[in-house]
C-alpha cells in the first residue's frame, strides 16, 4: 500500500467506519451463535429458531434502504449514530426486560437489523472520501468489517455458556459502546457528498437483466453464507446431538472460512475473470451442499463440506463485488444499495426456509437440495451473461472494490 | 466555446527596395479550426539567392492551401512535414539553377496546444504570466562574421529538416513570431517592454517603428497572437453543438423518415441501433442510430457523431460508403448494406478457415488496417464481429465507435475500451492508444478465425489477466505451416516491442510467406538441430555402455 492512500483520504474516518462496521456485524449476528441455548430455554420449535435467526437478516435487508436514505439525506454519520444508538438501546432492553417469548425474539431481531444495515451507512461514510482510485481500496478496508460475524460466532456460545445468553446482549454492549464513542470523536463526513438518490435512479437501474442477474447471484453468496452461519448452530445440534458450544464452535470454522476468502476472491476474479471464478465457485458450493443434503453420518464430514462451501460462497461474495462496481460504475451507489438486498433477502429465505423444511419434513435434506439446486440455476445464469458480456466494452471510470 | 484569438500583424520593407518578407495568417471556419487549427506563419526571404520574395511569399501559399488539404485525422507535424517536404523540393528546381531559399516559421493553433515549425533564423516568443520565452533557436552559424549565414533554410538542402515544437496553451497566452530584422535590433527586454506597454493592436506597428529607430536595414516581420479563451472540449465538441439534432422517433416498418422508407430493424444493442432502409431507387441502406435510452446520454451521442467524421475521413473500398444525406434533421447516418456475412457470421455458419482462404483474408485484412494507420486512425475494435466479408469479395472494417485520433480525440480515463480477448496487454495496463494495439487484435482475430481459440486463452470483462506465452496455432491445427505459425506468434506477441512495429511490416512478411510451401513438412531433428540430434545419440549410447557396464558387474 503506497504513501498516496494514506494521505489522499481521511484515515480516521475509514477506521472508526471499519470499527463501526464490524462491531454491527458482529451484533447482527449475534442470534444465530445462540440459537440452540435460546431455542431451548425458550422452548422454539425448528421453524420458529428459523424464523428467529432469520428476522435480523431480512430486517438488516430492508433498513438498508431506510439507512442509506438517512445518510443521503442527513449525512452519514448523522444516520451512523442514529443507527448505533439505536441497537444499544434495542441490546439494553433485552438484557434488562429480558426477552422471554418468541415475539421478544422477534422484535430483538427487528431492532438488530438496524446492524446489518451498517453496511449502506459505513462504505460511502468512508469512501467518498477517497478519490476513484483509492476507492477500492477504502471500500476494501472498510468492508473488512464483515469479518465481525467471525467474532460472534467465536465469542457467544461460550460466554454464553459462560454467563447465561440473556448477558450475553450486555456484554456486547461494552465493545458497542466504546465504537460510538469512536465514531462521533473521530468520523467525519467528507465535504464532497453526491446528490441523493431517488427513487427514479433505483428504477432505472432495475432496467437492466444484469442487476436483477448481479442480485440473483449475491442472494446465493451472500444469502448463503449468512443464511448458512445462522442456521448450522441448529443443524449441527439436531444433526448431530451437538452441544451449543461445539455447535457454536462448528459454526465459527464455516463463517470464519467463509470470511476470510471474501478478499481472496476478489483477487482471483481480478486474475482469472469474475465469471469464470464465480461458476467455479458456485460448482464447488453446490456440490458440497448437495452431497452434505445426504445426511451425512459423522458430524466430521458434515463439517468439511460445509466448511468448503463456505469458502465457495465466500469467495463468491468478493468475486460478485469485484464484477459490481465495474459493471455498474455509473449506478454504483444505488447497486450496492439494492445488491446488498438481495443478498439479505436471500439469507433470509434460506435460513427460514431451513427451519420451516426442518419442520414439516423432519429433516434438512430437501432443504440443502433446494439450495444446491440455487447454486445450478446461478451457475447456467452466469454462462449467460458470460455469453452476452462477449462484447465491446465502452471506457469506464472503473474503480477495484473489493467489499 | 471554440478557441478564441486575437490577431496583430505588420511587416515592412524598411530602407529595403523590396520586402522579402512575408506574413500568412488563416483562420478557418469553426469545424476546419476544431480538426486542422488556425495557421499563422512568416517567412523571411533570402535575399542573395534568386528571388527571396518569391520564395517567401510561395511557401506561404502552398503552406496555407496544403495544409488545410492534408487528411484531417493527420498529427500537425506529420501533416506540415509532408508539405514541407514536397515544397523544399518545388524550391530547389523553380529558382532557373539556383535554389529558391527562405527561413519558416509556421505556427498552428489547435484545442488547447500550439505546434511551431521553425527552420531559420525567425524568432518564436511565448509570453505567459509575464514572462516572455524565445521558443527556437536559430539555424545560423556560430562563427563570427557569419552570424546571418544560415544553416538550415527551405530549399537549402535536399533534406529537409524542421524543428518541431508543441506545448500547451492558456488563456492569455501570446505568442509573437518575428524576422531576424526585429530581433537583432530589439533585445528580448526591449520587445518585452513594447508588449507589456502597448495595447495589443498598436504592438506590432510599434515593434517595426522601434525596430527602424534603432537603425536595421532589413526587412522587418511581426506577427502576434492572442489565446483570448480555450476551447472546453475538443473535436468531439466543436463537432456536436449541445442543442444538435434530436433522435429519430420509433420507426415502423413501411414508415417513410426523410426520403427513407424503413425496411426493418436491422439489430440492436445496448449502444445501438440499426435500420434496414431503402431509398427511392430501390437500394437498401442501413440507418445507425442511437437506442431511446441513450436519448440523453451527451457521450454516446458525441461518439456516434465522431464514428461519421472518422468514417468520412477513411472512405475506401475497405469501409462501408456513407449516404451524404444532404437533408439530414437527426442523429443518425446512413451507409450502404452490402451482401455478405460478418467473419464471426461465417465462422458460425462454415466453420474454420481453410490455410489458403485463411492467407488471403490476412492479406486483405492486415491492409485495411494499415490503411486505417496511414490515416493515424486507431480502431480499437479489431474483431471477427466488425469485419464484413462481402459478397463481392471485399473486405470492409465496420464500427468506427472506439475509433481513436491521436491528437485530436481525448484520452478518456480508466479503462480502455474494447472487446476483452482482442485487447492488447499494454492496453489493458492503460496504455496510450497506438496503432500496434490494433496490430495486436488483428492478429487475435486471424488467430481465432484459424484456430477457433484465443492465444492467451479467452479474457473476460473486468478481468487483469497475466499474459505468459501464447499458445501457438500450429497447437490446433497441425496443418498450419511455421511460418505462418512464427507470424502469428509475433503479431500477437505481449511485448509490442516484440510485435510487428507497422501493418505493411505484417504484410511483407505475408508477401514473403506466399514463397513458402504450403503444407508444413516435418523437418527430421537431424536436420533442424543437428547438435541435439547428436547429442541424443551420444547419451543413448553411453547409458546402453552404462547399462552393459552394470551387466558384466553384476554377473
Amino acid at each position: 500500500m503506497n504513501n498516496s492512500f494514506w494521505k489522499a483520504g481521511h484515515t480516521p474516518t475509514l477506521f472508526s467506519a471499519f470499527l463501526y462496521f464490524d462491531l454491527s456485524f458482529m451484533v447482527w449476528y449475534l442470534l444465530g451463535p445462540l440459537a440452540v441455548q435460546i431455542a431451548t430455554d425458550l422452548d422454539l420449535s425448528a421453524q420458529q429458531r428459523g424464523i428467529m435467526v432469520a428476522t435480523p437478516i431480512l430486517a438488516g435487508a430492508l433498513l438498508r434502504l431506510l439507512m442509506g436514505f438517512l445518510a443521503d439525506r442527513l449525512s452519514p454519520k448523522t444516520a451512523g449514530i442514529i443507527g448505533q444508538i439505536v441497537v444499544i438501546c434495542t441490546l439494553l432492553l433485552a438484557w434488562q426486560v429480558g426477552v422471554n417469548s418468541y415475539q421478544h425474539t422477534l422484535m430483538l431481531g427487528l431492532g438488530l437489523g438496524f446492524a446489518g444495515a451498517s453496511f449502506a451507512v459505513a462504505l460511502p461514510l468512508a469512501s467518498q472520501w477517497y478519490p476513484p482510485e483509492h476507492q477500492g481500496k477504502a471500500m476494501g478496508i472498510a468492508g473488512a468489517g464483515n469479518s465481525g460475524t467471525v467474532l460472534a460466532a467465536i465469542f457467544a456460545p461460550g460466554l454464553a455458556y459462560l454467563f447465561g445468553w440473556q448477558n450475553v446482549f450486555g456484554l456486547a454492549l461494552i465493545p458497542l459502546g466504546v465504537t460510538l464513542i469512536l465514531f462521533i470523536m473521530l468520523a467525519k463526513n467528507s465535504p464532497q457528498r453526491p446528490t441523493p438518490k431517488s427513487l427514479g435512479d433505483y428504477a432505472k437501474a432495475l432496467q437492466d437483466v444484469d442487476s436483477w442477474w448481479f442480485m440473483f447471484f449475491y442472494s446465493v453468496t451472500f444469502g448463503g453464507f449468512i443464511g448458512l452461519a445462522s442456521a448450522l448452530p441448529g443443524y449441527f445440534s439436531d444433526q448431530y446431538a451437538l452441544n451449543p458450544v461445539t455447535a457454536g464452535y462448528y459454526t465459527a470454522a464455516c463463517v470464519m472460512a467463509g470470511s476470510l476468502m471474501r478478499p481472496l476472491g476478489g483477487a482471483l476474479a481480478d486474475r482469472i475473470g469474475g465469471i469464470r471464478s464465480l461458476l467455479f465457485m458456485y460448482g464447488i458450493a453446490a456440490i458440497c451442499i448437495a452431497v452434505v443434503g445426504f445426511n451425512l453420518p459423522n458430524s466430521y464430514a458434515a463439517l468439511a463440506f460445509f466448511v468448503t462451501a463456505m469458502l465457495g460462497l465466500g469467495a463468491g461474495n468478493g468475486a460478485v463485488f469485484q464484477l459490481v462496481p465495474q459493471r455498474f460504475f455509473r449506478e454504483i451507489g444505488v447497486m450496492t444499495g439494492l445488491i446488498g438486498m438481495a443478498g439479505g433477502v436471500g439469507g433470509f429465505i434460506l435460513a427460514a426456509g431451513l427451519g420451516a423444511i426442518k419442520q414439516h419434513t423432519g429433516d434438512y435434506q430437501l432443504g440443502l437440495w433446494l439450495f444446491a439446486s440455487l447454486g445450478i440455476l446461478a451457475l447456467l445464469g452466469l454462462y449467460n451473461v458470460k455469453r452476452r458480456w462477449r462484447t465491446t466494452w465502452g471506457a469506464s471510470g472503473a474503480t477495484a472494490a473489493r467489499i | 466555446m471554440t478557441l478564441k484569438l486575437s490577431i496583430c500583424e505588420a511587416t515592412d520593407k524598411g530602407p529595403r527596395a523590396q520586402n522579402q518578407d512575408a506574413v500568412r495568417v488563416v483562420t478557418p471556419a469553426p469545424l476546419l479550426a476544431a480538426s486542422k487549427g488556425h495557421l499563422l506563419a512568416v517567412a523571411d526571404g533570402v535575399s542573395h539567392c534568386q528571388d527571396g520574395g518569391l520564395a517567401a511569399n510561395a511557401t506561404l501559399q502552398a503552406l496555407a492551401l496544403d495544409y488545410y488539404s492534408t487528411p484531417e485525422t493527420w498529427t500537425i507535424p506529420h501533416a506540415l512535414d509532408k508539405l514541407l517536404t514536397a515544397h523544399n523540393r518545388w524550391l530547389r528546381v523553380n529558382g532557373g539553377g539556383q535554389p529558391l531559399l527562405t527561413t519558416l516559421t509556421a505556427l498552428v493553433l489547435r484545442g488547447e496546444r500550439y505546434t511551431l515549425a521553425h527552420i531559420g533564423d525567425c524568432r518564436a516568443y511565448l509570453l505567459r504570466d509575464g514572462k516572455l520565452r524565445n521558443l527556437t533557436s536559430e539555424h545560423v552559424w556560430e562563427q563570427p562574421g557569419m552570424e546571418h549565414v544560415l544553416k538550415r533554410a527551405l530549399g537549402l538542402d535536399e533534406h529537409l529538416l524542421m524543428d518541431y515544437i508543441e506545448g500547451e496553451l492558456r488563456a492569455h497566452d501570446q505568442l509573437l513570431i518575428v524576422s531576424d530584422g526585429v530581433w537583432a535590433s530589439l533585445k528580448d527586454s526591449e520587445i518585452h517592454g513594447i508588449l507589456h506597454e502597448q495595447p495589443f493592436e498598436q504592438a506590432c506597428p510599434v515593434l517595426l517603428e522601434r525596430t527602424y529607430r534603432a537603425g536595421s536595414q532589413d526587412n522587418a516581420s511581426a506577427l502576434l497572437v492572442r489565446v483570448d479563451a480555450l476551447p472546453e472540449s475538443s473535436l468531439s465538441g466543436a463537432l456536436a453543438p449541445l442543442d444538435e439534432r434530436a433522435l429519430p422517433p420509433q420507426l415502423k416498418t413501411g414508415q417513410p423518415f426523410e426520403g427513407w422508407e424503413v425496411v426493418n430493424v436491422r439489430a440492436e444493442s445496448r449502444q445501438s441501433l440499426l435500420y434496414r432502409v431503402r431509398d427511392p431507387l430501390q437500394q437498401t441502406w442501413l440507418l445507425k442510430t442511437l437506442p431511446a435510452s441513450l436519448q440523453d446520454d451527451q457521450q454516446a451521442r458525441q461518439a456516434l457523431v465522431l464514428e461519421e467524421w472518422f468514417m468520412r475521413r477513411v472512405a475506401g473500398a475497405f469501409t462501408p460508403e456513407l449516404h451524404p444525406l444532404p437533408q439530414r434533421r437527426h442523429l443518425y447516418y446512413v451507409m450502404r448494406e452490402y451482401a455478405g456475412v460478418t467473419l464471426e457470421e461465417q465462422r458460425r455458419q462454415l466453420g474454420l478457415l481453410s490455410i489458403p482462404a485463411w492467407r488471403a483474408l490476412a492479406a486483405q485484412m492486415v491492409k485495411a488496417v494499415g490503411k486505417l494507420h496511414q490515416r493515424n486512425l486507431i480502431h480499437r475494435d479489431i474483431k471477427p464481429e466488425n469485419l464484413h466479408q462481402g459478397e463481392d469479395g471485399q473486405l470492409r472494417v465496420l464500427d468506427f465507435g472506439l475509433t481513436f485520433c491521436p491528437g485530436l480525440t481525448q484520452q478518456e480515463t480508466g479503462r480502455a475500451p474494447g472487446t476483452p480477448s482482442y485487447r492488447a496487454p499494454e492496453a489493458l495496463r492503460g496504455a496510450e492508444p497506438h496503432p500496434q494495439q490494433d496490430i495486436y487484435s488483428t492478429g487475435v482475430t486471424l488467430y481465432f478465425l484459424l484456430t477457433g481459440h484465443y492465444p492467451y486463452g479467452e479474457v473476460e470483462a473486468f478481468q487483469r489477466p497475466r499474459f505468459g506465452k501464447p499458445i501457438p496455432a500450429s497447437r490446433y491445427r497441425p496443418d498450419v505451416p511455421p511460418w505462418i505459425d512464427t507470424m502469428l506468434l509475433r503479431a500477437v506477441a505481449a511485448e509490442p516491442k516484440e510485435r510487428f512495429e507497422t501493418a505493411e511490416e505484417w504484410l511483407l512478411e505475408l508477401a514473403k510467406g506466399e514463397n513458402q510451401p504450403l503444407h508444413s513438412c516435418h523437418e527430421p531433428l537431424l536436420k533442424r538441430d543437428p547438435l541435439r540430434f547428436w547429442r541424443y545419440v551420444a547419451l543413448t549410447s553411453l547409458a546402453l555402455n552404462l547399462l552393459l557396464v552394470v551387466q558384466l558387474l553384476t554377473h
